[in-house]
């Protein structure tokens, strides 16, 4: 899933700082995997978005294949 | 597993075995996917299994004397089938459909003497193998002794097409020969191996050919002869299907001869043989032979097709007719392990059959079922071991049952206490997990009613029995929680324990076997029960054993018995018993393959028309959480004073069952042993206010709403979490322990609405971490 990228306008914004969120670079990691990709978050604090599609979808798919590895 | 194992276990398993009909036939024709095809109308198909293993269909299918027919399983139920008669109909309206090929030439050279139906199969066989067979017949044609049957019986263009069927094989056939002890004595002399037909061939001819030929390979004493065909032994009766044996008996001597290999080693299976096939027919209808209209000339299509569908088509399958997984994953014993052995074999890839192996309910209905007790919980279960063993367990798999394990086992639930007011316990009661999750105040009553009618001091322990830990392949686990067990039940002085639950007991019983045992049900049973507030429901229920009953008959009877003492109408199903299903908790499949835990529930549910009683609150959950209306066996002995039904009583889900194993303990301490009090933590304090769907939705995703106060306690501790200007809502996400959970709420002056919640497992590099 590296160079994925999650990007889509979204209404959250982050509350600490009271900024909308940007895309950004990210590196998951799951059961010694590593992918870089793109997500919404906060340019200041870096706080991050997960989206439900993106969890319940690509996110749940790669974490079966990885456990199967 | 080795391969060893593997073969070992895969011998156990029958459904490979042949069919009866197969079995008795000298050269197994598949008589079981022949009436298949014809029974579906499909001609084709019937007439390529006859061309796959007969020589000259044409002829064998016409003139078989069917030995194999006494030993068709319909005939038990009715007439056997008339397996001669369908394979001559199945002949005449067809051509031949499959030709099999012709191998590479080889060396070495056969002589066949004797144009018999053995003589013809022996070169055809040979020619096939790529052999130079050359085909001697003193005749005008070939069929020897057939050659005198009438043409209503067998066309006479049969030989002909035979012998441009032996030519394309490359055997060179030699027509009226003039077959004299000289001739003979040439051919032997001039050809590697030599086989006498005897239906053509007396020994007058051939001195060698006098002597017996060894049964098993055909073999003639003289290096290089064979022999075969003719009259039986007791020379009274003449086979078709005998000539057909011994020709192909022959070229696969002759064949290892030329070979130089070994003439005897693993033939056992060649010829009429036994088979272990078990096939049940009980509750099957019985049926007449179908008679042609025309008896001359014998079946039409219709008839054909209509005789064929009598067959029972003879398998196995006991075990995959009753078993949801088995059925789920279209795999028999034999297959499943198959699967699960090149699953453990893969060293770089992917692992398709983790979720299979996970899936299994581990419940043992298979081996009761199994003519041969094939073990296949036994082999699943330790699979998953070598799997957590070797770190290729998925962590999904079992890691929500196991969190819920590590919780019941927790300060928040555990509890080993003597009876109120007493120092001694004579008795422990304990209720498992899973009661005291589904249904706290029975357990409170339950107690209560036997700490008054025991003598001696009736102790109470809460906590797991740790059989979640054993399913999922967790030994260390396992080991450490029954060690607990035992050390906590030594400190109580070692009474004898009282236990609610069938696994709790199937467990202590392997495991515990120093510790004195009860079932509840039999204690119960034994005592007086308690006299006007029990009442009985007003219509018949079905009682479900639960899975882990399945070896505990004095526990099962104790239920029977309190039923009638309770003046209940109970009917049995016959799942039921050692029989039982499991309702899809056993062996944590609803963790690991949840939409097959459903099937599992609707599955023992669906067993009868009635409502149900269990006396297991796993399977009393489960099938009310498959719509079903289901009660507790003890939700009528000590019944609730507002009087709900408990049939109605809703299934509490996960989050539910987890507060009621905490809330069981504080209201226990509160009301009987009020000196200790355990401090909530601090998230518990957050109000939620959940709709029903997002509550399902919770429920479904394996998130606990004590994991939602987690989330919002630590974004109200933080400050970190995003915010929605345009309808207030907030989001934050949380990583407790391994999950990442993430949680849409809004605050409200009455508590938190929750909006969503979904979950990860991934690690983010900001979350929580």
């Amino acid at each position: 899933m590296s160079g994925y990228s999650f990007i889509e306008a979204t209404p959250w914004q982050c509350a600490g700082c009271r900024l909308p969120l940007t895309p950004t670079t990210v590196s998951l990691t799951y059961l010694n995997s590593v992918f870089n990709v793109e997500l919404m978050a906060c340019p200041r604090c870096g706080m991050l978005l997960v989206p439900e599609s993106l969890a319940a979808g690509r996110m749940l798919e790669v974490e079966q294949l990885l456990e199967d590895k | 597993m080795d391969q060893l194992q593997l073969r070992a276990f895969e011998n156990r398993c029958i459904q490979e075995e042949l069919p009866f009909c197969t079995a008795a036939c000298p050269i197994h024709v598949d008589v079981r996917a022949f009436m298949a095809g014809l029974a579906e109308g499909n001609l084709r198909e019937a007439r390529k299994v006859l061309d796959r293993t007969m020589p000259f269909p044409e002829i064998v299918g016409r003139l078989c004397d069917e030995p194999c027919r006494p030993f068709c399983k319909r005939g038990e139920i009715g007439d056997p089938l008339a397996i001669s008669m369908l394979e001559r109909a199945c002949v005449g309206m067809t051509a031949p459909v499959l030709k099999l090929p012709k191998l590479p030439a080889k060396g070495g050279t056969v002589a066949v003497v004797g144009g018999g139906l053995s003589g013809m199969t022996a070169a055809l066989d040979l020619g096939r193998k790529g052999r130079k067979v050359t085909l001697v017949t003193a005749a005008e044609g070939l069929g020897g002794s057939l050659r005198s049957l009438p043409e209503t019986m067998l066309p006479r263009e049969a030989f002909p097409q035979a012998a441009a069927l032996l030519e394309g094989y490359g055997v060179t056939l030699m027509l009226a020969a003039d077959l004299t002890v000289e001739r003979i004595a040439d051919l032997i002399a001039t050809h590697d191996a030599v086989y006498f037909d005897r239906d053509e061939i007396g020994p007058q001819l051939v001195p060698q050919a006098a002597a017996q030929p060894d049964p098993l390979t055909l073999a003639l004493p003289a290096e290089g002869g064979f022999a075969g065909g003719g009259l039986g032994e007791d020379s009274s009766s003449f086979s078709v299907i005998k000539q057909v044996e011994d020709g192909r008996r022959a070229a696969l001597t002759i064949e290892r001869y030329l070979q130089k290999v070994s003439l005897t080693a693993q033939r056992d299976k060649e010829g009429v043989c036994t088979t272990r096939m078990h096939t049940v027919i009980t509750g099957m209808a019985s049926s007449a032979v179908l008679i042609p209209a025309d008896p001359a000339l014998g079946y039409t299509t219709a008839e054909a097709q209509q005789e064929a569908g009598r067959c029972i088509r003879c398998e196995c399958l006991e075990c995959v007719k009753q078993c949801v997984y088995l059925q789920e994953y279209k795999e028999y014993p034999k297959t499943l392990v198959r699967k699960i052995y090149n699953n453990q074999a893969i060293v770089q890839g992917t692992r398709n059959a983790n979720r299979m192996i996970n899936s299994c309910s581990l419940c043992g209905q298979c081996t009761v079922i199994c003519p041969h007790d094939i073990p296949v919980p036994e082999l699943c279960r330790t699979t998953r071991q070598d799997m957590v063993r070797n770190g290729h367990m998925p962590p999904s798999a079992h890691d929500f049952a196991l969190e819920d394990m590590h919780f019941s086992l927790s300060e928040s639930c555990t509890l080993a206490r003597h009876q109120p007011g007493t120092s001694a316990s004579r008795f422990l009661f304990y209720p498992g997990c899973q009661l005291a999750g589904s249904s706290p105040e029975t357990v409170v009553r339950t107690y209560r009613f036997l700490a008054g009618r025991l003598q001696g001091g009736v102790g109470l322990m809460l906590g797991c029995c740790g059989i979640p830990a054993r399913w999922a392949g967790q030994e260390p686990l396992f080991a450490e929680t029954m060690d607990r067990f035992k050390a906590d039940i030594a400190r109580l002085g070692n009474p004898t324990l009282i236990t609610a639950c069938s696994s709790c007991l199937s467990i202590f019983d392997e495991f515990c076997s120093e510790a004195e045992i009860v079932s509840l049900w039999e204690m119960l049973d034994s005592l007086e029960l308690p006299t006007g507030k029990t009442q009985a429901p007003g219509e018949t229920l079905t009682l479900h054993d639960p899975c882990t009953a399945r070896h505990q008959e004095t526990l099962r009877l104790s239920v029977r018995s309190i039923c009638g003492k309770l003046g209940m109408h109970i009917v049995e199903h016959d799942c039921n018993g050692p029989l039982a299903d499991c309702c899809g908790y056993g062996g944590l499949m609803q963790f690991a393959n949840p939409q097959l835990g459903g099937k599992a529930a609707g599955m023992k549910a669906g067993r009868s028309e009635h409502a149900g009683l269990a006396y297991c609150a796993m399977c009393r959950d489960n099938l009310a959480a498959s719509g079903h209306r289901v009660a507790h066996l003890l939700d009528y002995i000590f019944p609730v004073a507002d009087g709900q039904n408990p049939l109605a009583r809703s299934n509490p889900g996960f989050s539910r069952r987890h507060e009621n194993r905490a809330r069981l303990k504080q209201d226990l301490l509160n009301s009987l042993w009020p000196e200790a009090a355990v401090l909530q933590p601090e998230h518990r304090q957050i109000t939620l206010l959940i709709s029903r769907e997002v509550l399902d939705l919770l429920n479904s995703r394996h998130i606990l709403e004590e994991d939602v106060q987690k989330v919002i306690h630590q974004a109200n501790q933080t400050g970190r979490y995003l915010v929605n200007p345009g309808n207030g809502h907030q989001l934050a996400g949380f990583k407790p322990v391994r999950v990442t959970y993430w949680v849409e709420f809004e605050p409200t002056s009455r508590g938190y609405v929750i909006h969503n919640a979904y979950s990860h497992r991934m690690l983010l590099p900001e979350v929580g971490q």
